[in-house]
Order: C-alpha cells, then sequence, then structure tokens
C-alpha cells in the first residue's frame, strides 16, 4: 500500500538577520494510512517545524511534502486552501476557537468554508460534539468552557468533516495528566473508527504509547523511526494523589446525576462513550 | 462558502466592537449627511431658479429680433421664419406680428359703456397657435385660411386670452367701482365676473387714432378662448390672436383710408422660436444667433446665467462634504487595519481551516463596505429630516437673517432628488469599500503559521 504522507529530503532554514538556522536537516518519512503517529524529540529538534511543512503551512528550502500523491510543496495559497478543506484537520495546542462563536459555529466552521448550508453543517457540529461528551455546551462561547472542553471541541472541530489527515501540535500541552488520557482517548477512538492518519507532537513520551509509529527528532534529523507493532489500545496515565480525589469527586457526582437522571426525564446529552464531567 | 455565511461572519465581527464600530459610521454618516445637504442646497437654488423663470414664460420659446446682433442690418421676414422652422428641433416658428400703424381697443355694451385700452393685438401664423402649446379653454383655434372681414357688419375670427373680459371698465362709474379684476369679491364674498362675458357679449374693435381719422370698427367673432397659464405668458390672459395676413391686411387697409404713407416692408419686429425640449434651447438659440445673425431674448440664456452661478456654490459646497468624507474613509482604514491586528490569529486559524485567500479578503471588504453602506443610510435618514426641518421653517430662517448666506430662489431651501439619495448611499458603500481594500490585502498576507504560535 502506498504510504499517504511521503517527504523526501525535506530541509527547512530559517534566516535570522545575517545567521541561518536549519532547522531541517534533510528528513525523509513514510507515513502509512491510518496510523497514529508521534512526533517526539527535545525543545528545538524541529518538531513543529516538521509538523508545519507536512501541513503545507510554510514553503520548506529544499524538498517535498506529498499527501495522498498530491506534491502540496508545490501548490498556490489557492489550491492549498482547497487542499485543507477537502484533506486536513487541525488540532492547536491552544485551542484557538473563534471567540464571538459558540461551540457548535466552532465546529461547524471548516464545513462553512466548504460550502455546506448552515442546518447541515451545524447538525454535523452538534452530533461530532455530542461524541466528545460536551452534548450540554453546544451553546457556549469558549471563554465559558474549561480548557479541556475547549481542547475537545477544538478536536471535533478537526474531526468533523472526516479528513484523511489530521495534525496536532501538543494538543493536550495545557491540560493536566487526568484530562489529558481523557482527551487522548478520545482520539484515538476517533481515528480508529475512522481510518484517520494522526499526526502528533508531543514532549510526553507517554503518550506515544499507543502510537503507531514514534518519529523522534534530534537537532533537525530523524534520530529515530520506529514502527509500533502491538500498541496499547488505551492511554493510562500515572494519577497523581491529587488526580486520584479529583477522581472519586467526579465518581461521586456521577453517581448522583444517575440517580437523578432515573428520576427525572431519562435524557442526557452526553453520549455513552465519554460522560460530561469536569474536564 | 456561501455570501449569506460571509454577510453573517461580517456583522458579527463589527457587532462585537460595537462602540469602536458606531463611531467609524458616525464619520460617514457626517460626510454624508454633509454632501447630501450641501448638494440639496444647490439643487434648491437650481429648482428655485426654475420656478421663477418659469413663472416668467415657457423656456421653450426663444424670441428672435428683426435686428442683428452686432447692430447689423438682417431682413427678419418670412424666408427667414421658414428657415428657422426648419432647424432641427423647432416644433414651429411664427411672427408675433402687432401692427406699427394700426391699433385697437375694445368697446361692448349699449353706447359702448365698456370699454377696454389699448388691445394686446398679436398676428401669427394661424396653424402655429396649437403649436405653440396654448391650451384651449373653449372653442377652436384659428382657421387654416382666414377670411377678410368684409360687408356692412364686418366679422373678424380672433382667439383671445381667458381673462380679456377684466380689461373692461365702465364708463358711468367712477374711481374703484368703475374696474373688475381677477378674484375681486363683494362685500359678502362673492366672486364678481367682469363686466363683459367674452363668450356671449357682442365685443367690438375699433381702432384708435386722432378725431378725423377714418376708424376701422369690426365685431370679434370669438372663436376659441385660451386656457389662462402664466408660464406661458401674458396674451393667455387678455391677449387677441388674429391670422397673421387678415391682420396685415386690416393694417394695409387703414393706411390707405388715412392716407398713411410709409415704406411697407415685410420684415417684423418679432419672431417667437419654439423649441421640443428645454435643453435644446441653447444650441437652436445659438444657431440663430451665430448663423442666421439675430438678435434673441431666450429665458434659457438667462437661466445659464443663472445656473452658473448655482454651480459655483454647489462645487463648493460639495467639496467641503468630500472632504468628511475622505477623513472618514481613512477613519475606515484605521478602524479595519486595527480590527485586523487584533484578529491576527482569528485569520491564521481560519486560513488553516480551508478558508480560502479570496474568502478572508471578501470579508475584510464586506466589512468596511457595510461601515460605509450603514454609513450612507444614515447619514441620507437624517439629511431628509433635516432638509425638512429647513423647508418647514424656510420663511422664519429667511426672517432670521440666514437668508444671507442660504440663498432661496424658489419655495425650497433644500431638494434632496431621488438620484441624490440613491447616489450618496451607494458613493458612501464604495468609499467604504475602497478604504477597505488596503486592510483587506493585509488580512491575506497574514501567515496561516500565526495561528499556531502561541505567546
Ligand atoms: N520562524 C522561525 N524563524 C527562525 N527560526 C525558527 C523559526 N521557527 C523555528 N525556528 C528555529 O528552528 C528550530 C526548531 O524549532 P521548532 O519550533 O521546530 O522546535 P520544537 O521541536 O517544536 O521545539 P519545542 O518542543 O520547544 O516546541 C529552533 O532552533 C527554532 O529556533
Ligand atoms: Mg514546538
Amino acid at each position: 500500500m502506498a504510504p499517504i504522507i511521503k517527504v523526501d529530503n525535506l530541509r527547512k532554514v530559517y534566516r535570522v538577520g545575517q545567521e541561518k538556522v536549519v532547522a531541517l536537516r534533510d528528513i525523509n518519512l513514510e507515513i502509512e494510512r491510518g496510523e497514529f503517529c508521534c512526533v517526539v524529540g527535545a525543545s528545538g529538534s524541529g518538531k513543529s517545524t516538521l509538523l508545519n511543512q507536512l501541513a503545507g503551512l510554510e514553503k520548506p528550502t529544499r524538498g517535498s511534502v506529498s499527501i495522498g500523491g498530491h506534491n502540496i510543496s508545490a501548490m498556490s495559497e489557492k489550491e492549498l486552501a482547497v487542499f485543507r478543506q477537502h484533506h486536513l484537520g487541525f488540532v492547536f495546542q491552544s485551542y484557538n476557537l473563534l471567540p464571538t462563536m459558540t461551540a457548535v459555529e466552532n465546529v461547524a466552521l471548516p464545513l462553512m468554508f466548504k460550502g455546506v448550508p448552515k442546518a447541515k453543517r451545524e447538525a454535523m457540529a452538534a452530533q461530532q460534539l455530542k461524541k466528545m461528551g460536551l452534548g450540554k455546551r453546544l451553546k457556549h462561547k469558549p471563554t465559558e468552557m474549561s480548557g479541556g472542553q475547549q481542547q475537545r471541541v477544538g478536536i471535533a472541530r478537526a474531526f468533523v468533516s472526516k479528513p484523511e489527515v489530521i495534525f496536532a501540535d501538543e494538543p493536550t500541552g495545557n491540560l493536566d495528566s487526568h484530562t489529558t488520557a481523557k482527551v487522548m482517548n478520545a482520539i484515538l477512538r476517533l481515528t480508529r473508527e475512522n481510518n484517520i492518519t494522526f499526526i502528533m507532537v508531543t514532549h510526553e513520551r507517554d503518550l506515544s504509547s499507543c502510537a503507531d509509529r514514534i518519529i523522534t527528532l534530534k537537532d533537525g534529523c530523524v534520530l529515530r523511526n520506529e514502527k509500533i507493532e502491538n500498541p496499547a489500545q488505551e492511554f493510562e496515565v500515572q494519577l497523581s494523589p491529587m488526580d486520584e480525589e479529583y477522581i472519586a469527586q467526579e465518581k461521586q457526582e456521577r453517581e448522583n446525576s444517575d440517580r437523578n437522571n432515573a428520576a427525572g426525564d431519562g435524557q442526557t446529552a452526553a453520549s455513552p462513550d465519554l460522560k460530561e464531567n469536569h474536564v | 462558502m456561501k455570501i449569506s455565511d460571509l454577510l453573517a461572519l461580517s456583522y458579527e465581527n463589527l457587532r462585537r466592537r460595537k462602540g469602536r464600530t458606531a463611531l467609524t459610521v458616525a464619520g460617514v454618516v457626517i460626510g454624508t449627511f454633509l454632501i447630501v445637504i450641501m448638494v440639496s442646497l444647490g439643487i434648491a437654488v437650481n429648482v428655485g431658479f426654475d420656478e421663477m423663470l418659469q413663472s416668467m414664460g415657457d423656456l421653450r420659446k426663444i424670441t428672435v429680433y428683426g435686428w442683428g446682433v452686432n447692430g447689423s442690418e438682417v431682413q427678419l421676414n418670412d424666408d427667414a421664419v421658414a428657415q428657422m422652422s426648419k432647424l432641427d428641433h423647432v416644433l414651429v416658428a411664427t411672427p408675433y406680428y402687432q401692427p406699427r400703424y394700426l391699433s385697437f381697443n375694445l368697446v361692448a355694451g349699449k353706447n359702448d359703456r365698456y370699454q377696454t385700452g389699448y388691445v394686446e393685438l398679436y398676428g401669427i401664423y394661424p396653424e402655429a397657435l396649437e403649436m405653440m402649446q396654448y391650451e384651449l379653454k373653449s372653442g377652436s383655434y384659428l382657421p387654416e385660411k382666414g377670411t377678410v372681414p368684409s360687408g356692412n357688419k364686418p366679422k373678424v375670427q380672433v382667439v383671445v386670452g381667458e381673462q380679456l373680459g377684466y380689461n373692461f371698465t365702465d364708463t358711468k362709474k367712477k374711481g374703484e367701482n368703475a374696474y373688475r379684476w381677477q378674484g375681486m369679491t363683494d362685500a359678502a364674498g362673492n366672486e364678481l365676473p367682469p363686466f363683459v362675458d367674452i363668450l356671449s357679449d357682442t365685443m367690438t374693435l375699433k381702432s384708435q387714432g386722432s378725431e378725423d381719422d377714418k376708424q376701422l370698427v369690426y365685431q370679434m367673432d370669438v372663436l376659441g378662448v385660451l386656457l389662462q397659464d402664466n408660464e406661458k405668458g401674458y396674451e393667455t390672459y387678455g391677449g387677441v390672436f388674429m391670422d397673421l395676413n387678415v391682420l396685415k391686411k386690416l393694417e394695409s387697409d387703414y393706411m390707405r383710408m388715412n392716407n398713411i404713407k410709409a415704406e411697407t416692408t415685410n420684415t417684423y419686429d418679432q419672431v417667437v422660436v419654439m423649441v421640443d425640449d428645454i435643453d435644446n434651447v441653447e444650441a437652436v438659440e445659438e444657431y440663430i444667433n451665430d448663423e442666421l445673425g439675430f438678435q434673441t431674448g431666450g429665458m434659457s440664456s438667462w437661466r445659464e446665467q443663472m445656473q452658473g452661478q448655482s454651480q459655483m456654490l454647489q462645487l463648493i459646497l460639495g467639496g467641503l462634504g468630500a472632504v468628511s468624507l475622505f477623513v472618514a474613509a481613512l477613519s475606515i482604514v484605521n478602524t479595519m487595519s486595527m480590527s485586523i491586528l487584533e484578529r491576527t490569529r482569528e485569520i491564521g486559524v481560519m486560513k488553516v481551516l480551508g478558508c480560502g485567500i479570496g474568502k478572508i479578503r471578501t470579508l475584510f471588504l464586506l466589512e468596511a463596505s457595510m461601515i460605509g453602506l450603514t454609513g450612507g443610510l444614515l447619514g441620507i435618514g437624517i439629511s431628509y429630516l433635516v432638509s425638512f426641518a429647513l423647508n418647514h421653517f424656510a420663511p422664519f430662517l429667511m426672517m432670521s437673517g440666514l437668508g444671507n448666506i442660504l440663498p432661496m430662489y424658489g419655495s425650497k431651501i433644500s431638494v434632496i432628488p431621488v438620484w441624490l439619495s440613491v447616489g450618496s448611499v451607494f458613493f458612501a458603500t464604495l468609499i467604504g469599500f475602497v478604504a477597505g481594500i488596503l486592510p483587506a490585502g493585509r488580512a491575506v498576507k497574514i501567515s496561516a503559521l500565526e495561528a499556531i504560535r502561541h505567546e
């Protein structure tokens, strides 16, 4: 099977004043369809630069990146915009939701750029948010949500148009370890369900436990490119005492609300896979 | 991406910065208002001129005189008139012949009790009467071939002005009682009719001269009565029209009877040319002056002169408004630039999520145009209010000395025609659009990477 992403002799040099900073030296990579791929490495090793190159956000100094057989390094801005609409999704470290829009509107944004009518795209967005356990937060503005909730909105936004490849630069960088595990599990399930190729930059080695492939960068070069044969099916994060206390409290609350629901109308917007809680 | 989505996005972006948007819009409002109000003052001057001139006569008429432009010798005869009537845009040209050696007054009633002074008598081409666009109140125009009066009680065919009756005075009465005028009422407020009813009473033309002159006496056969129309001239009030050839015949008869020896020429003192449209009057008049060499006295030459004055005024006033709109445009540029700076990250995110650069440009152009459009609409709204107030309080304003600054030639100080309101809104929107071009270009250039870099 042909790889979905192919990187050939990729080099990226930044010019800062008179000085040249070689961010990526000479990268050659192949990533297969449906892989969950982690890019790890020390700070300044070129992880973000590589991700931006893969996503076509910057032009390479030399070499090329092709996705699904399309050489994105040769595309114009206009072509890239259309290509992103149809094939790529993004999850940002700092969420980057549009502040004036509600959760649903934010998630529907990529569909809007594609020209999907309002009613249809908002229905799709609401469905995606429910899958992420945010059924009760549809009409909330970003400022009215916690970081974890915002990040789940960001993830829903990346997945809503079912792109072939999703890029994420430290998507859990701002989250506590407990929330990180839940967000990562949500991502993992969605990528496996939809056979989406997911490429994530991360600092935390723990997070690569479920990866099909781990790419380790050092000084702009690929230090290791490991294919993992039997990755874990779920993230598990060592919990700190604080986290445990937190989870106990959460469990208590969930039981309370279950009791309430059984007594009341029994309606709950949250999906069965991921319960709404204090993320 | 649909245009409705773009509009909604633009609107939302303007709405969330209400204060700043309002201030920017206010600039456009003021600029639009100034331009519209000032242009409307100029237009009112023009409309006023027209109202004023119209009350003085039909603007489509050119009076051609029997002398040359520079005092040169010219022959204003039937040939010249024929030449004029063949010009483009000329409906008709006819002499308004007033005999030099013959004048009449009118008498009516028993023993000529009721008499008029000198009668405004015109000899014209009979077919011209209708083409001069005089309207008939009753009866008909002159027949194409006039009949020369004959027999022992000779009758002369005429068409007269509607209020000719008011020209009669009662010789048996003294002072004010000897007169009747239009709108005169008795003590009870009833309108008093003229002494003579021009339709039913017999009116007789009598030539005026010294005691021993032989007198011509003709009974008037009133074929038609012209509808009074002050815009057309006095003739519709108290004039008497007669076939040109008949009148000439009467004059020569009179001269023969009284042994008046004079060089009879076939020239006229005054010919009137009727043009199809006001806008063509200037060209026709110019041709008659320059090519045919006759001196003319069209209303349009006067109108042009006054228009020149008001155009100057309009230019100055409109210029002031233009400057304020220019300032408003700068403030739009400023507002948009600030807004784009604030939204750098958002723009980057949108790009990464697949928003084409064309759409981003459209988004910001729409925002800027909306500012212009809103300002334009509010501006024209305020202009209508102020214009209404100015006209409503016009008499008071004139008295309070404002009349020295605001010229008021007609009944209104400010006139806003539809083209001005539509045009100004369009112009304000266009200004917004143009002001948006530069900032939108900058928004387009923002790198998608901006979105990913966090503080
Ligand atoms: N726009 C830029 N201009 C100049 N140099 C840059 C630019 N972006 C990155 N670099 C340089 O390229 C190198 C790689 O940077 P990059 O952001 O890819 O590192 P990273 O692996 O993502 O680090 P971190 O884990 O801290 O995010 C660094 O030395 C950085 O200084
Ligand atoms: Mg980085």
